[in-house]
């Protein structure tokens, strides 16, 4: 049934039909809690130069989210029963309630199945297609939600066997943010920082050489 | 044969005569439903105000709309839906659903927004607060919320335009899912302003259809979704509509009695329909007097005066009963004319008293009746008797008349009896709960409880404002007003505080004064050095240098614009909110702030002295019940005239003391027996009684009248029996069934008139009669 899905005009990524996206999902499934370190790297049509930042990744089962950033500003987001909370510095918490943004909502909850392998919720949400060759898979998520997809294109993940390399959020106006977690994470990152060769550098599971 | 081709062709000529009274009065008159032209002239400014604000103050415009039913996500589209329809729509002032638009700030606006902001006020947009601004930017667009924020931010890097769209948003908002208000029983909410009065009818039903038709244009037929409306307007139109209905109703239940009665009386259809033609050119003959002194009609003036006209009913009845074998129509109306007219004259000249108090409905009402009586008495007595056919059945001749004439000539007669009465009418009045009056009006039509309920319900979800309390603020000018509403609003807030109210809107929410506008435009940066403060404030930062161009832009045009005025501001999008809020009284202005949820009207007294009077309170149920109380003073006043002059008129008419006092001692006693009936039974009294009464007593004077009157023989003893009989009963079928009508308002005048042609009735029949057989 996905793999129609995944082939439908457009979406199909040359995947060859053995890859088994679902599987490859499925295997993302983390024991709870886990922590990864991240490098965030923000490209936008606002910056003359990419944002990076670097913090902490928490998952801590389903809907329950943590993403704190260390470096260059002190931010933790929490998300945990409906609700999102950003601290920043030493300023007062603010609140939203996920029911009251439903694109957030679905996008939060989307993210979260994925963390959890949780390919039933995932597709709830998500369209779902993938591309693998030898020692490289990548999975991409087009929201079902129109006004979500209003914002954003497509999330995609890349990465090997049953580890992810790279979460990148690819907005509609083409600004684009790339997460890289686990050991890519560890890696330096390419220089000069561009796209093209951070995406590479997720392809390949290392800095660009 | 020429006598009934004179009569056809007289008859024509009369109802051809209606007809093009008819025609005038549809063509010639506008019936208005306002509350306010049936009130007293106002005496102070604040009456004024409140006269203007009875419906019109913001609360009283406002409806609060419910959809329920159905999906979550259906029912906020319908919300957005609906709020596009209605903001094209020239009914209404106002439509929010809390959706944030950036529509709500026009391009042309925008730049604006550095005078409309308090939030550079306590801290000047410097280079420090745009560095700390400018990192949260940099946060914010790493956040979840980033692609909302991604399309203000080169022209907007502090969010101005997202802290006006808050510090505009009602004080208490509703929770906001999907974009919209919904209320914790998941229906999407809506606030409706409209631009017509609260207590319009009419309009209230324009607008009100308006809502329905357009949330059927937006819904499908497989919609579950629901509208639901609350709100002061909507029960006005609901209330209006009940009562009509069910007088229609009760109406043609009587109607049909009326004529059997008619049929039963006199067995003949051609005398129905004659018997009818009296009070009709009555009534038109009315209508087209307003018509012609006024113009313009008031609802209540029509119900009221029909109500009083309803004593000319009696005319017809009296020539019918008292014909008799070897004399004309003509003749027989000769007979009773005398009675007839010092019935109709003391009324005309009682009513005379209504004319002079001053106030316009009561003057229309004076006019009506005064005009209605007296076609309908001369029609009686010159037109119809030439229309009767010649044939007829003597009424004496009604089996069992006899009989019934010969029992109540029987009953004892003690002379005791009508002081006893007096006394025991004291005793009752005396004794009877408190209070006297009902001076709201409101408690007349009552709303529903279910739906008074819900409008609670929804009227807590939407923190929607107080109908009963304003907020007056008082200036020289709009300018005056303006800063006044800005130097008392963080008072307003340590009340908010206190718990003393939940929340209000001032005007200068909307508009803050030009004093403020045009220093907060001297605090903001320099635009030669603005470019310079924020490349420094953007050091370290990732933005493109040219990014915050149109932000430059819109901070050099916000330092030469010129302020803000509320005419101005007029064209905006929320110019008819602040419009409302302010208006000019002679020669100074005064500001409406709205209150949401007083808990202690007190309070406010303080800030009142403080202001030494420039803001203060309006407790419009209160103000507006001292206003029907002062009115019916007047009313008072213009009865107590009334009764001297009725009095006068009915001794001047009979020559004879003790022939006056048999007509008018019943009638009396009568009057003061339903009130005391009336209010031993708990019944607090309103106008509506007051009315009622009015049409009692006249009744009453014609049952006193005719029972006073010595008779040639037992025949028309009898006659005048009938007559009476015929009388009493249609009052009946009418009255007493308005009287078991569930609505207040008919109940009021239904007992009334049940009761009080009762009393008259019998204590004409022991007093009048008594008066008669002794003099004899």
């Amino acid at each position: 049934m996905w793999l129609l899905l995944a082939c439908l005009p457009g979406m199909c990524l040359a995947s060859p039909a053995e890859f088994d996206a679902r599987a490859v999902v499925s295997g993302l499934k983390r024991e709870v809690p886990a922590r990864t370190p991240y490098v965030e790297v923000r490209f936008s049509q606002m910056f003359s130069r990419p944002m990076v930042t670097r913090g902490e990744l928490e998952y801590l089962g389903a809907g329950r989210l943590g993403k704190r950033v260390d470096e260059p500003y002190q931010e933790t987001t929490t998300i945990a029963d409906g609700e999102v909370t950003v601290q920043r510095g030493s300023r007062k918490p603010r609140r939203i309630e996920l029911e009251r943004v439903p694109e957030l909502d679905g996008f939060l909850r989307g993210f979260s199945a994925l963390l959890g392998g949780d390919v039933a919720a995932l597709e709830e949400h998500f369209h779902i297609a993938g591309s693998a060759d030898a020692n490289h898979w990548r999975l991409e998520f087009a929201p079902r939600d129109a006004r979500l997809a209003r914002r954003i294109k497509a999330i995609a993940v890349d990465g090997q066997a049953s580890a992810a390399r790279c979460f990148s959020i690819i907005e509609a106006d083409g600004d684009a943010s790339i997460m890289l977690v686990e050991q890519q994470a560890a890696q330096p990152l390419p220089q000069p920082l561009t796209r093209i060769r951070l995406e590479r550098s997720c392809q390949q599971g290392s800095a660009s050489r | 044969m020429t006598a009934r081709a004179r009569r056809l062709g007289l008859l024509l000529a009369w109802l051809a005569a209606l007809v093009l009274l008819a025609w005038y009065c549809i063509t010639g008159i506008r019936i208005s439903t306002d509350l306010r032209s049936f009130m007293p002239p106002a005496q102070t400014a604040d009456q004024q105000l409140l006269m203007e604000q009875i419906g019109e103050g913001p609360g009283s415009r406002l409806l609060m709309l419910a959809i329920g039913g159905g999906e979550m996500d259906r029912l906020a589209q319908l919300s957005r839906e609906l709020l596009r329809t209605l903001r094209a729509d020239a009914h209404f002032s106002q439509v929010i659903n809390g959706e944030f638009n950036a529509d709500m700030l026009d391009p042309q606006w925008l730049p604006y927004r550095y005078l409309l902001t308090s939030s550079f006020d306590a801290q000047p947009l410097d280079e420090a607060v745009l560095a700390d601004q400018l990192q949260q930017r940099v946060e914010d667009l790493g956040s979840p919320a980033a692609t909302l924020l991604k399309p203000l931010l080169p022209r907007d890097p502090t969010l101005e335009v997202l802290a006006l769209a808050e510090q505009w948003s009602p004080p208490k908002s509703p929770q906001v899912r999907d974009g919209v208000w919904f209320s914790p029983e998941n229906e999407a909410l809506l606030l409706v302003q409209t631009r017509a009065a609260g207590f319009d009818p009419a309009a209230q039903g324009e607008a009100i259809a308006a809502l329905e038709s357009a949330f059927a244009s937006i819904t499908t037929p497989n919609d579950q979704a629901k509208l639901t409306i609350s709100g002061p307007g909507y029960f006005t139109v609901l209330v209006n509509a009940s009562t009509r209905a069910e007088s229609e109703w009760l109406g043609r239940i009587s109607t049909i009695g009326f004529i059997l009665l008619l049929l039963l009386a006199y067995r003949s259809v051609a005398v129905l329909g004659l018997a009818a033609l009296p009070i009709a050119s009555g009534a038109l003959a009315g209508v087209a007097a307003i018509a012609l002194m006024f113009g313009e009609m008031h609802g209540i003036t029509l119900a009221f005066g029909f109500t009083l006209l309803g004593v000319a009913q009696e005319y017809p009845i009296r020539l019918l009963s008292h014909r008799r074998a070897g004399e004309s129509a003509l003749q027989s109306v000769r007979g009773l004319w005398s009675l007839l007219l010092t019935a109709i004259a003391s009324a005309c000249i009682a009513y005379l008293a209504f004319f002079a108090s001053g106030v316009t409905g009561l003057m229309q009402l004076a006019v009506f009746t005064i005009s209605g009586l007296l076609v309908a008495g001369f029609s009686t007595r010159y037109l119809l008797p030439r229309v009767l056919p010649e044939k007829f059945r003597d009424a004496a001749q009604t089996p069992g008349l006899g009989r019934v004439w010969e029992w109540l000539e029987a009953l004892p007669r003690p002379r005791w009896l009508p002081p006893a009465l007096l006394l025991l009418a004291a005793l009752m009045l005396w004794l009877a709960p408190a209070p006297f009056w009902q001076n709201d009006l409101a408690a007349l039509t009552p709303v529903p409880k279910d739906l008074l309920q819900r409008e609670g319900r929804l009227r807590a979800a939407l923190g929607a404002p107080d109908v009963r309390y304003l907020l007056i603020i008082e200036g020289k000018d709009a300018e005056g007003v303006l800063r006044e509403s800005e130097r008392v609003s963080p008072r307003i807030d340590e009340l908010i505080a206190r718990g003393v109210l939940d929340g209000a809107e001032l005007p200068s929410r909307y508009l803050p004064s030009v004093e403020t506008q045009r220093q907060r435009q001297a605090r903001l940066p320099d635009p030669a050095e603005l470019p310079a403060m924020l490349q420094a404030a953007s050091a370290g930062l990732p933005f493109r240098e040219d990014l915050f161009e149109p932000f430059l832009a819109d901070v050099a045009k916000a330092r030469t614009l010129e302020a803000l005025t509320p005419a101005m501001f007029a064209k905006s999008p929320l110019g008819a909110r602040l419009d409302a809020m302010l208006m000019k009284r002679g020669d100074h202005w005064l500001g409406l702030g709205s209150i949401i949820g007083m808990h202690d009207a007190q309070a406010f007294a303080e800030l009142t002295r403080e202001s030494n009077g420039a803001v203060r309170l309006l407790d419009i149920k209160g103000a507006s019940e001292s206003l029907v109380a002062a009115y019916r003073e007047r009313i008072l006043h213009a009865f107590g005239i009334a009764i001297v002059l009725l009095v006068l008129t009915v001794f001047i008419a009979f020559r004879d003391v003790h022939r006056a006092w048999h007509v008018l001692a019943p009638m009396t006693l009568a009057t003061i027996l339903v009130l005391a009936v009336l209010r031993f039974a708990g019944t607090p009294l309103s106008l509506f009684h007051l009315v009622a009464l009015t049409l009692a007593a006249g009744l009453g004077l014609h049952y006193a009248l005719f029972f006073e009157r010595s008779t040639p023989d037992a025949a028309e003893a009898r006659r005048t029996l009938h007559a009476t009989l015929v009388c009493v009963i249609s009052a009946l079928l009418v009255f007493a069934l308005l009287a078991l009508s569930s609505i207040p308002v008919l109940r009021a005048i239904g007992l009334t008139v049940s009761l009080g042609v009762g009393f008259h009735f019998c204590l004409s029949i022991l007093m009048a009669r008594k008066g008669r057989a002794r003099s004899a």
